[in-house]
């Protein structure tokens, strides 16, 4: 067999074990996608069926008025671009002290920061409770979006991609008499685009992602976020889950953070390749 | 570059890195120290009443079965999401690593499950794997007449929902293994081809120490992720049954403080679970640095 | 000619001003009221407060629904210390002692004296104020509140070859009937239940058997649990054996068992009474009822009120209290707690209420609902035993029953064994609240 016949093999192979991976790792959403568009009827028959069927509006305009799912909607989608944006910029700002500037306790601070990433919500979660509950702010947006504003991910991100900025760069503008902060926002800023982009994803998911501070943080129906309302068309003790439902939502909670992720693909990739290479 | 770019600002960097702070003082760490000082304390609900009891609220969690129980649970779990995410995600990220056409849409197709949240993962796989009715149980059944009751098997319902947890985070593995194969250089797995080792020889000797930060990395954020990200799967999934098979540490926390009121205990439970993963922090933190030594 | 006009203009002002002052007066005390009713027992909440609203305009009740009875409490208690809760609050049966020692509220028997009123605490149905009550005052306004009964599915009993107007009334008929089920082969498990917790605390009051010391509560704090004793292991004896014989199935916390009864893979069901409209209306079965079943030649004691119960929170001011109030007495109006009882199950609390809906012959047209009623006038209503137990730590204390009992039906551990490891559980947690209240 010829070198270039045996690699022409190989090809397919690798292809055909990567389509089968694609639509192994897709069947769980496609299965959900049908079920979405099934009537009550056909989501409990046997055998369970595989092919579309046309209740998709029907069932999610159900589970719209169930739960109110604009105002749910529109409530994960502000807190997510609220808070990615919020820690983007602090991020930003750190992450250029800490690489352009010498100043006391700079070390002291920055491990600090890092520690942080030890302290995810479920370790403080009580007193960060009471905490809201003291500024009077259960229910509310601040609640919602104020303890997630500070990033390790973000300050690790740009502090990585700063450190490898020539020092041409600061030094030219400074030069030219540019303040620090005119330098951060007319040059450094704009060559962080990809990291950004990058950041933004991921912030942007974890946040759409959060469960158990809304849960515990939330008491009224408008301030509730997606990921709580799909819990709340699952809580039934008398009769069984309307999946046909309960899939029309999820479909629609699903796609936000897949079309950020798709939109900036590149840049997330890129920018995360740029975090590994050293 | 680590150097005063902008010397004569003295203020400026404080200003700079004041709001990042304020927030981790405020909500981060001031919270945390108080959890730390509440888990000396038996408190009453309403907060009337208050003992200090030293050690015990950490004594009688370790005394505990369901303590205990719970932490073996959360062992096996995170091991499962780890070891079987890694794995697969590894071997996922070398396929597509080859050189074939169409890798764009390859990578697009295998990352987008990172994009879901765990509660959309948790309602997917709790449908699909429903006692009887679910799509994954009735094939099952068909098929080999086992009928799959998760409410009834403790083991099965800690298997369904480690699967759909580590379904969920195989896009983000994959992401970062594919950037770490990327970063290995073309020359050392030519050279170790011409001096006659396998491919398979190649890769344990070769890729994998390289990819030693990756997977280090990926290890510290998986197991954050199995600790503490997949309340919202537990919660639609199991509640932490049947009996409290799936009751993760984190989920415990949960139940013992905002629903038995139990601040004290919750609390203590908040710092073992925070040392836990600070240990592995360290750990990870070392292997990272000392990695380096074999990188370019 | 120019005195005159600014002194009109000013009249005009002034008048202008009363009349808008005099509009901000009239504007409603509002009166917000946290709860956990949900599905279609929301609607019947809602269209009732509408009413109330309505009828009394200088009053408006504010409802929300604050997710469900630990979620509310949580946020409650988390409200508390800043006053920004609300002034009543819905809380589950288990927290009445949680509520009790919390400080932050008004035993609603001092109310009317508060406001000048006196009120007939004696209008109410006793089994279910007496829950409520210390020492004879009632603390919190029952609201909604239920007991356990028998359901069971007529037309399965046909199938299976039984008298569909015999339902079981004994354990030892319970097993029988079982055991008959499964030799026709009809379904392949008969009976579940709601909380096992809470059916276990049932089975000791109804036949007058303490579930802890102090008089279940009730003259001081308790300080153990006495329900491991013989009784109590027979309890969790007859338990396990139907379970091994696959004819009780317990599926765990998750498992729905008014889903399985309502589709016909189980022909009984013990379960609360507030789950009857549901299943009425969910089965395609002719349903039955009747009492919840006893063990022959044990004494006869009641079965143990459950649900929620209103709360009222400390220091409102006086038009906050009276609008509370005012709420509270329309609650109690007879065609309000029919309307409250024929829209969701619950009893209603007025006998009044019920002596209406005996006369309009309400419940020989469904002969279900009667069924629970009978059930709490007809047991024992002046011993502690039979009025239930009341306890601080009461719900982590259920989920150890649980856990205790489901080792017991797995085998892991023999009865006696899981009942004694609860009540270790339970007492140590008894001890912890004494420590904590100081005594």
């Amino acid at each position: 067999m010829s070198k270039l016949n045996r690699k022409a093999k190989g090809q397919i192979v690798i292809h055909f074990i990567l389509i089968m991976l694609v639509i192994t790792l897709a069947f769980p959403v496609f299965f959900a996608i049908v079920t979405s568009t099934l009537s009550l009827q056909e989501s409990y028959q046997y055998p369970p069926k595989l092919l579309p069927g046309d209740q998709f509006m029907n069932n999610l305009r159900e589970a719209w008025g169930r739960i109110n799912m604009g105002r749910l909607f529109f409530n994960s989608t502000f807190i997510s671009i609220v808070v990615a944006v919020v820690k983007t910029i602090l991020a930003l700002l750190a992450a250029f002290a800490y690489t352009h500037f010498k100043f006391r306790g700079q070390g002291l601070l920055f491990s600090i920061c890092m520690i942080t990433q030890m302290l995810p919500l479920p370790v403080r979660i009580i007193p960060t409770y009471q905490l809201m509950a003291g500024f009077n702010w259960i229910n509310s947006y601040y609640a919602l979006m104020v303890p997630f504003f500070a990033s390790t991910t973000g300050l690790i991100l740009f502090r990585q991609f700063y450190l490898t900025v020539p020092r041409d760069l600061p030094d030219a503008a400074r030069v030219d008499g540019a303040s620090p902060m005119r330098y951060f926002m007319q040059i450094l800023v704009p060559i962080s685009k990809t990291n950004i982009a990058a950041l933004f994803v991921i912030e942007f998911i974890f946040m759409w992602s959060q469960y158990l501070w809304p849960l515990i943080v939330t008491t009224t129906q408008e301030m509730r976020v997606i990921q709580i309302g799909i819990k709340m068309l699952l809580a039934s003790e008398q009769i069984a889950p309307e999946w046909n439902v309960i899939m029309a939502a999820t479909v629609i909670a699903m796609l936000p953070p897949l079309i950020v992720l798709i939109a900036f693909r590149k840049s997330f990739v890129q920018g995360i390749a740029m975090q590994t290479a050293k | 570059m680590n150097e005063d770019r902008f010397p004569g600002h003295k203020i400026l960097p404080y200003l700079l890195i004041a709001p990042s702070l304020i927030v981790i003082f405020v909500f981060l760490i001031i919270p945390f120290a108080q959890s730390v000082y509440e888990s000396f304390y038996m408190s009453s609900p309403f907060g009337t009443h208050s003992i200090f009891i030293g050690l015990r609220n950490y004594l009688r969690l370790f005394a505990s079965q369901d303590y205990r129980s719970s932490v073996i649970t959360t062992f096996k779990f995170s091991a499962f999401v780890i070891i079987v995410g890694l794995s697969v995600s590894l071997g996922i990220a070398q396929l597509l690593n080859q050189k074939i056409k169409g890798v764009g849409f390859y990578q697009l197709a295998l990352i987008w499950t990172y994009a879901i949240s765990p509660t959309v993962a948790g309602v997917i796989w709790a449908s699909m794997f429903a006692p009887a009715t679910g799509l994954i149980s009735y094939v099952v059944s068909k098929i080999s007449g086992y009928s799959l009751n998760w409410m009834t098997n403790g083991n099965l319902a800690l298997l369904i929902v480690a699967a759909a947890a580590t379904w969920k985070m195989l896009g983000y593995n994959i992401i970062f293994f594919l950037a770490g194969l990327q970063n290995v250089p073309d020359e050392f797995l030519e050279a170790a081809q011409i001096d006659g080792a396998g491919s398979w020889k190649a890769f344990w000797k070769i890729t994998f120490p390289l990819l030693s930060p990756t997977t280090s990395f990926l290890l510290f954020v998986n197991m954050l992720y199995a600790f503490f990200q997949v309340f919202g799967l537990i919660d639609i999934m199991t509640k932490g049954g049947p009996g409290n098979a799936t009751e993760l540490l984190v989920y415990k926390l949960y139940r013992d403080g905002f629903i038995h009121l139990n601040t004290g205990s919750a609390s203590a439970q908040s710092f073992i679970i925070f040392f836990v993963i600070s240990i592995v922090a360290i750990f990870q933190l070392r292997i990272a640095t000392r990695k380096s030594v074999y990188s370019r | 000619m120019n005195f005159k006009k600014s002194y009109f203009i000013v009249l005009l002002l002034t008048v202008f001003l009363l009349c808008s002052t005099g509009n901000v007066m009239a504007e409603p005390v509002e009166v917000t009221f946290w709860h956990a009713m949900s599905g279609s027992r929301l609607g019947v909440l809602e269209s009732i407060i509408d009413g109330f609203n309505e009828a009394n305009p200088d009053y408006k009740v504010v409802p929300l629904f604050t997710g469900s009875y630990a979620e509310t409490l949580t946020k409650y208690i988390a409200a508390y210390p800043s006053g920004t809760g609300p002034n009543i609050v819905q809380v589950y049966e288990v927290g009445t002692q949680t509520m009790i020692d919390s400080g932050a509220i008004t035993p609603v028997y001092e109310i009317p004296g508060m406001l000048g009123e006196t009120w007939d605490w004696a209008q109410y149905v006793i089994p279910i104020t007496n829950y409520y009550s210390v020492n004879g005052n009632l603390w919190s306004m029952p609201f909604n509140s239920s007991t356990a009964m028998l359901y069971y599915n007529k037309d399965l009993f046909k199938e299976a070859g039984l008298d569909p107007n015999k339902p079981p009334t004994t354990w030892k008929e319970m097993e029988e009937i079982g055991d008959k089920f499964l030799a026709s082969g009809v379904i392949d498990h008969v009976y579940s239940t709601g909380w096992p917790d809470w059916i276990f605390e049932q089975a000791l009051s109804i036949h007058n058997h303490l579930y802890s010391d102090n008089d279940n509560g009730r003259s001081g704090l308790s300080t153990e649990v006495v329900f491991n004793d013989d009784f109590g292991q027979m309890i969790f004896e007859t338990w396990t054996r139907l379970h091994d014989k696959g004819i009780y199935i317990f599926g765990g916390s998750e498992y729905a068992p008014n889903t399985a009864f309502n589709s016909g893979q189980i022909a009984m069901l013990i379960q609360s009474t507030s789950s009857l409209a549901g299943i009425i209306s969910a089965a395609d079965f002719e349903v039955g009822t009747s009492f919840y079943p006893r063990f022959d030649g044990y004494p006869v004691g009641n079965s143990v009120i459950g649900g929620g119960s209103l709360w009222v929170t400390k220091g409102q001011n006086e038009e906050e209290l009276r609008g509370v109030w005012e709420f509270f007495k329309y609650l109690s109006r007879e065609d309000i707690a029919i309307q409250w009882h024929k829209g969701t199950g619950y009893f209603p609390v007025s006998l009044g209420a019920l002596k209406t809906l005996l006369d309009e012959g309400w419940f020989s047209q469904d002969q279900a609902y009667l069924t629970a009623f009978l059930q709490i006038l007809s047991g024992r209503r002046d011993t502690a035993a039979a009025t239930g137990v009341r306890l601080g730590p009461f719900v982590a204390m259920r989920e150890d029953f649980v856990s205790s009992l489901e080792k017991s039906l797995a085998g892991q551990l023999s009865p006696e064994d899981a009942l004694n490891e609860a009540a270790e559980k339970m007492n140590q947690k008894l001890e912890d609240y004494l420590e904590l209240y100081g005594q």
